[in-house]
């Protein structure tokens, strides 16, 4: 046993419910926000909402005209950068009684699909379905940077821990290697098992649906879906492929040891080294994953499709939110 | 098929029977092309008229969501992410996933109303293509093959009734024609493709294949001498079809089309299939099928409607565009339809399932009041408020907008059957 | 009449002969293709002035090959008849041709297109099916029994089981069974008064369809649990109730089974519970009492004049190229027989000789009606054909055209050399039959009766189509093409293809014409013959059976 005062670890074997909130509207992205104080989720009905971890008090963020797929905090806690459907970036000073947008951008033509604020928090990096990744200045909200060279739907953005790279990937499982002060390219990341051109459908699917680099920035994760036998009904097998950042290879596929179809929507590097993502399918899931086992070390079913995944700063707590319009707060403590 | 001749059906047997007696008479048995339309019967004018008319279907297979593109409802709980945009019409707004179709608007009519009550796509396709609901020991022919037969001129040795599918084998569709029988069946071009068989074998000269027909065609003579009926005539014309069908084989040749057009087009299947479309409607083929595939997004509706429409919106509003300036649309109905449409409901996975209840087609050209909209659903999109229609009435305003009276009724073994459900009628609303 | 062929097992096949044998002189002394031939001259005051002469041997030695073995004769057999000189040798050919086993492959072919109408597969392999006709034709299963099997088949019956496919093809839908019993064993086509009394023929009312319905709504298709078979099964109640579609009122009405014009059949009653047989294992429970078998009783009987019309004026039509009634599914009062006196007496004397189906076919190939000229005679029109005045030009069915095709080509030669036993060869030789169907048949479900059409797909098929390339391409197992290469005077090339392609000889002109082809084409003999061979075969003279 761990000393009382001693801040119990994190074992995901005992992840269990502490608490549930509900939403009239089925739930999408989510994250803790940078102060540990509350937890935010975006919804299909345009809104954000905000959860004090405290109380449960809701609060609802209305400003978007679109979904929001999308958002990362200011890591001082001032705000939190939005990007919807529409293409508009929105700061939101997140913590007051009733946020109203700071600002609003048109960041991209069409979807935003992905926000990222780097680790100083001084840029935002944000990629859509015009194939750009842009970085923004997040104090002034000035464009400074545009990276071109996606010919597909850019999916998903992470800066590497350093703050000065970047990747981006798109639908075709391409993720490119970014050097920001160059402004330039300098390797693509084969991420093809995460793609499939569906001939009876006639039509891509796939692409990096989630992107996690550990801690110590020797492995990228990225997820998203594989072996698809029925692009109609999103019918194929959750997969994270991890890279090894220094060679720029996969090192390992991880799956699900348990039959499950669907994709891989968040991904949480855990500073203890394990990996946590949440996918869905018929239903959804938790795994855990150790980064140099393909299968999962633990799984936790859940009770409807879940479709991201959130660490809280305390490194025990996760957020899952759901199509039911639910959030969940499981814990991992290794104490109850 | 034999009833065409002998039933005395009021539509076509009579210029059939004219145009064999022509033919008989002027002594150029067997022959299509030059000076034909001289023989035809003076009555046989206004039949020729609407010969002129042609029909283009774009069918988006799998169920395209109605709620990403004709009948949006953004800011709702059913609505999605994407929101509605102004059109060349005022007042109409459609998904904003159709940006050029958006400013072809005015040439295009929309029907938001439409309740099949079908959530199966066979059937659902049946109703969509029939004009009536599946029966059991009656099959009701393609909207593809009644205008074949009735909008084909008697000298077009083209097939009335081509369909361009994405894949699958080139051929002869015959089921499609039902009790018209097969002369009426679509021809499907396979990614564009003819049939093999449209093909001489490279061993046989042109010269060699025309000394062996005027044998043929001597024999044939000789033996019709005094054994001469419709069906022998039918069969030696099927053979004068055929070299009349060789002799305009370019007109299936999508080389022949200019760079510049196809990329307009877009260089992907569906834009390749559209500017053949094009080229065989200006060829003189009467009812032209593209299909596009695929919709049926019970996963991640909104990508995958992301991408297929972007294939669809830039090569239709072209297409359309076209038509107009080659001064086509006034006499090519155009439609745009699925088996059904989509769920407003969104699913756990992004996506939207079967919908027949409410949902939306769209119409242009011959016939049609541009910018007409007709039809309501509720906000959300859920049910039909204004204006139900199923099928049959799509059916019946075909007709009206062709010109053809759908009213009337095809003979079978001498049996009448309507060609259009009796019981339902023509939206007159989106007539012009 | 003679059997002319070994008399099957089957006790009730030998009975049926022997009183065919003997009845028949009784009950006439005339014998029936004579008075064919009375009825039909004094069905028209005109009939002299228009009447074709009887056909040539040659037109008609096709005619009679096609109508019964379902191909063209070898140039050796043609050869032969044309040469033989003895008066009788039309009806010891025609007895002759009655008793090949061709000819039942020729009716199993008839009739698996006629009532499975080129379904795909959906109970009972098609192989099974098959044999049973073939075996049901071999045997000269009478007429009325074969019905009865189709319409109530024995499952039990390892050898009738196979006539389940009927129904199980249509997957025992009520409302496509009722349409298609009607129509092929009636000749009555009640489509239409599935939802109304018909709008133009007055005795199709929806209450005869729905009396129809009410013998076959009970049956369905049963599929044993963790079996993939298909299985034809029965419950012992379900009432029918039906509206017209006309009706504003609504009025809902209530059908229990009876024929069109017949008595509502009287049913047994049973306790609740006591419905069925015991159940065996996976099958499915069988009613005590089956209305499907009291409609096979009931309609495939001599006691229904329906029936009777119908199979005599079927197999007419077979022959005649057109029937009595015509359409052959519009026998009602308002389309009467063209011949009514001749029909009654058909539909009688083929109930009276048990529904001997070679003895009747023999009876109409005999007849000077059958055996006229198709040449319209200089001054008379077409409607002669319709009165059989004149021959009527049958279009070859997709069967015959492709096995006419393979004997004109040769192929059925070459095939014959390496295939000695003739199941072996037949099966080789229907293989071939699917292209040809798939080209010149009707579409799966369609009616086949008057579904002749020429279409552009088949002109593309014989002028293109790599089959037909590859039986006129010469090939030393002695195809004709390759035996024409062997014959150096182009006189007996203009013979020997005009006999093996068209049955006949040439004329002077058509001689000078192939002596002319070869001339013009002497720098590629090797495919002017096969140019040549390949105008005769996709003349109209092949494509009809004249």
């Amino acid at each position: 046993m761990a000393e009382s005062d001693a801040k119990p670890k994190a074992d995901p074997a005992r992840t269990r419910v502490m608490v549930e909130w509900k939403h009239d509207s089925p739930l999408m992205a989510c994250r803790f926000d940078p102060t540990g104080r509350f937890l935010l989720a975006s919804a299909q009905d345009n809104s954000l909402q905000r959860w004090e971890l405290e109380g449960g008090t809701k609060t609802g963020l209305v400003g978007h005209q679109s979904w929001v797929r999308a958002f990362d905090f200011i890591p001082d806690g001032s705000a939190l950068v939005a990007g919807d459907y529409h293409g508009k970036l929105l700061w939101w000073p997140y913590a007051e009684a009733a946020p109203k947008p700071l600002r609003s951008l048109d960041a991209h033509d069409g979807w935003i699909r992905a926000v990222r604020v780097s680790p100083d928090g001084r840029l935002i990096a944000t990629c859509g379905n015009d194939h750009l990744v842009k970085l923004w200045d997040a104090v002034e909200g000035k464009l400074v940077q545009t990276l071109m060279g996606h010919t597909r739907h850019v999916y998903n953005v992470a800066f590497h821990p350093n703050g000065k790279e970047l990747v981006s990937g798109d639908l075709l499982g391409v993720i490119k290697h970014w050097d920001l002060d160059k402004g330039s390219v300098v390797r693509e990341l084969d991420a093809k098992p995460l793609h499939k051109y569906d001939e009876t459908f006639r039509a891509d699917i796939g692409g990096i649906r989630s992107f996690a680099f550990s801690p110590d920035a020797r492995l990228l994760a990225a997820g998203g879906i594989t072996d698809v036998t029925n692009a109609f009904a999103g019918i194929g097998k959750p997969l994270i492929l991890l890279f090894d950042w220094e060679a720029g290879k996969v090192r390992l596929q991880l799956r699900p040891k348990e039959n499950f179809q669907g994709v891989v929507w968040g991904i949480v590097y855990h500073p203890d080294n394990f990996l946590a993502a949440a996918g869905a399918g018929a239903g959804g899931a938790l795994w855990f994953w150790k980064p140099d086992q393909a299968q999962d070390i633990h799984m936790l079913k859940l009770p409807n499709n879940s479709r991201d995944l959130a660490l809280h700063r305390d490194g025990l707590r996760l957020a899952v939110p759901f199509y039911d319009g639910s959030i969940k707060i499981y814990t991992m403590a290794a104490t109850s | 098929m034999r009833c065409a001749y002998a039933c005395g059906s009021a539509d076509h047997g009579w210029s059939r029977r004219q145009f064999l007696t022509g033919l008989t008479a002027s002594g150029t048995l067997g022959l299509f092309g030059g000076g034909f339309a001289g023989m035809i019967h003076p009555a046989a004018a206004k039949e020729l008229a609407s010969a002129q008319k042609r029909v283009l279907l774009i069918w988006l297979n799998g169920g395209v969501s109605q709620l990403e593109t004709w009948d949006p409802k953004p800011g709702t709980n059913t609505g999605g992410p994407f929101r509605a945009i102004p059109t060349s019409v005022p007042g109409i707004h459609i998904s904003e996933l159709l940006p050029h179709t958006a400013r072809q608007m005015h040439h295009l009519a929309l029907v938001r109303s439409i309740n099949t009550q079908e959530n199966n796509h066979a059937k659902g396709a049946y109703i969509m293509h029939t004009g009536r609901r599946e029966q059991p020991g009656m099959e009701y022919p393609h909207l593809g093959s009644v205008m074949a037969k009735l909008l084909t001129a008697p000298d077009n040795p083209l097939p009335g009734y081509i369909h361009i599918t994405p894949r699958g084998d080139s051929g002869f569709g015959k089921q499609d024609a039902a009790f018209l029988g097969p002369r009426y069946a679509s021809v499907t071009l396979a990614d564009g493709k003819p049939p093999a068989n449209f093909s001489r074998p490279e061993a046989l000269t042109d010269e060699a294949d025309q000394r062996r027909n005027q044998l043929r065609d001597r024999l044939s003579q000789r033996f019709a001498q005094r054994r001469r009926t419709a069906e022998t005539e039918a069969y030696s014309q099927s053979y004068e079809q055929a070299a009349q069908l060789i002799a305009r084989k370019s007109i299936f040749d999508l080389s022949q089309e200019s760079p510049r057009d196809l990329e307009r087009y877009g260089t992907h299947d569906f834009g390749r299939h559209c500017l053949l479309a094009r080229r065989l409607l200006e060829h003189g083929i009467t009812f032209v099928k593209v299909s596009h595939t695929n919709y049926d997004t019970h996963y991640d509706n909104f990508d995958f409607h992301l991408e297929q429409l972007g294939e669809f919106d830039r090569t239709f509003a072209t297409l359309v565009e076209d038509l107009h300036q080659r001064g086509l649309l006034s006499s090519t109905l155009v439609l745009v339809m699925s088996e059904f449409g989509r769920t407003p409901t969104i699913n756990r996975n992004y996506g939207r399932d079967h919908w027949g209840s409410a949902w939306s087609v769209a119409l242009g050209g011959c016939g049609i009041q541009g910018g007409a909209v007709v039809g309501k659903t509720n906000a959300n999109g859920t049910a039909v408020v204004d204006r139900m229609v199923h099928g049959g009435h799509l059916f019946h305003t075909y007709f009206r907008a062709l010109g053809l009276n759908p009213h009337k009724n095809h003979y079978h073994n001498q049996q009448p059957i309507p060609m259009a459900d009796p019981t339902a009628s023509a939206i007159e609303e989106v007539l012009a | 009449m003679k059997p002319a062929f070994s008399p099957a097992l089957d006790p009730r096949f030998v009975l049926s002969l022997i009183v065919a044998s003997w009845a028949w002189p009784i009950r006439a002394e005339e014998p029936l293709h004579e008075q064919i031939d009375r009825l039909i001259a004094a069905g028209d005051p005109e009939f002299e002035r228009k009447a074709a002469p009887l056909a040539s041997d040659a037109e008609f030695l096709r005619r009679v090959y096609l109508d019964l073995v379902g191909t063209i004769p070898s140039a050796e057999e043609a050869r032969a008849f044309l040469a033989d000189s003895s008066p009788d040798k039309r009806a010891r050919l025609i007895d002759d041709l009655l008793a090949r086993p061709e000819h039942a492959r020729h009716l199993q072919h008839v009739f698996d297109a006629l009532w499975l109408e080129r379904r795909p597969d959906r109970g009972v392999p098609r192989g099974q099916w098959q044999q049973y006709l073939f075996e049901a034709f071999r045997s000269n299963k009478p007429w009325d029994q074969l019905v009865r099997e189709l319409l109530a088949p024995d499952l039990k019956d390892p050898k009738i089981q196979a006539a389940a496919k009927f129904y199980l093809d249509r997957d025992a839908e009520p409302h496509q069974m009722t349409s298609d019993v009607s129509r092929l064993f009636l000749g009555m086509n009640l489509q239409c008064a599935q939802c109304h009394d018909h709008p133009v023929v007055d005795d199709y009312t929806q209450d005869s369809y729905y009396g129809i319905y009410a013998f076959l709504s009970r049956s369905y298709v049963h599929r044993p649990r963790g079996s993939n078979s298909s299985m034809l099964a029965e419950k012992a109640e379900g009432e029918v109730t039906y509206q017209s579609v006309f009706d504003p009122k609504k009025v809902t009405k209530s059908a229990g089974p009876r024929l069109p014009g017949g008595e509502l059949l009287k049913e047994p009653k049973f306790e609740k519970g006591q419905e069925y047989e015991p159940a065996k294992g996976n099958a499915a429970p069988v009613p005590k009492f089956s209305r499907r078998e009291q409609l096979a009783v009931l309609l495939a009987s001599r006691d229904n004049a329906a029936f009777k019309r119908a199979s005599a004026n079927r197999f007419w039509a077979l022959l005649m190229g057109r029937g009595l009634v015509h359409p052959v599914d519009l026998d009602h009062s308002n389309n009467p027989a063209s011949h009514p006196e001749l029909l009654d007496l058909l539909a009688n004397r083929f109930a009276d000789i048990r529904f001997d189906i070679r003895a009747f076919l023999r009876e109409l190939a005999l007849s000077r009606t059958y055996q006229r000229s198709s040449e319209l005679p200089v001054g008379v029109d077409e409607s002669a054909r319709e009165t059989f005045a004149v021959a009527n030009l049958k279009p070859l069915s997709p069967e015959q055209l492709a096995f006419a095709v393979m004997q004109a080509t040769g192929w059925t030669d070459v095939e014959r050399k390496s295939a000695k036993d003739p199941n072996v060869l037949y099966g080789r030789l229907a293989a071939n039959m699917a292209p040809f169907v798939a080209a010149f048949g009707t579409r799966p479900g369609q009616p086949i009766d008057g579904s002749y059409e020429a279409t552009l797909d088949q002109a593309l098929f014989v002028a293109h189509g790599k089959l037909l390339a590859t039986w006129l391409a010469p090939h030393p197992g002695g195809n004709l093409t390759f035996r024409l290469g062997q014959r150096t005077d182009p006189r007996e090339v203009a013979e020997e293809l005009f006999l093996s392609v068209l049955t006949r000889w040439p004329s002077d002109e058509e001689r000078k014409e192939v002596v002319q082809y070869l001339q013009d084409r002497s720098g590629d003999r090797v495919a002017a013959l096969q140019e040549l061979t390949w105008a005769l075969l996709a003349s109209t003279e092949f494509r009809f059976n004249h």
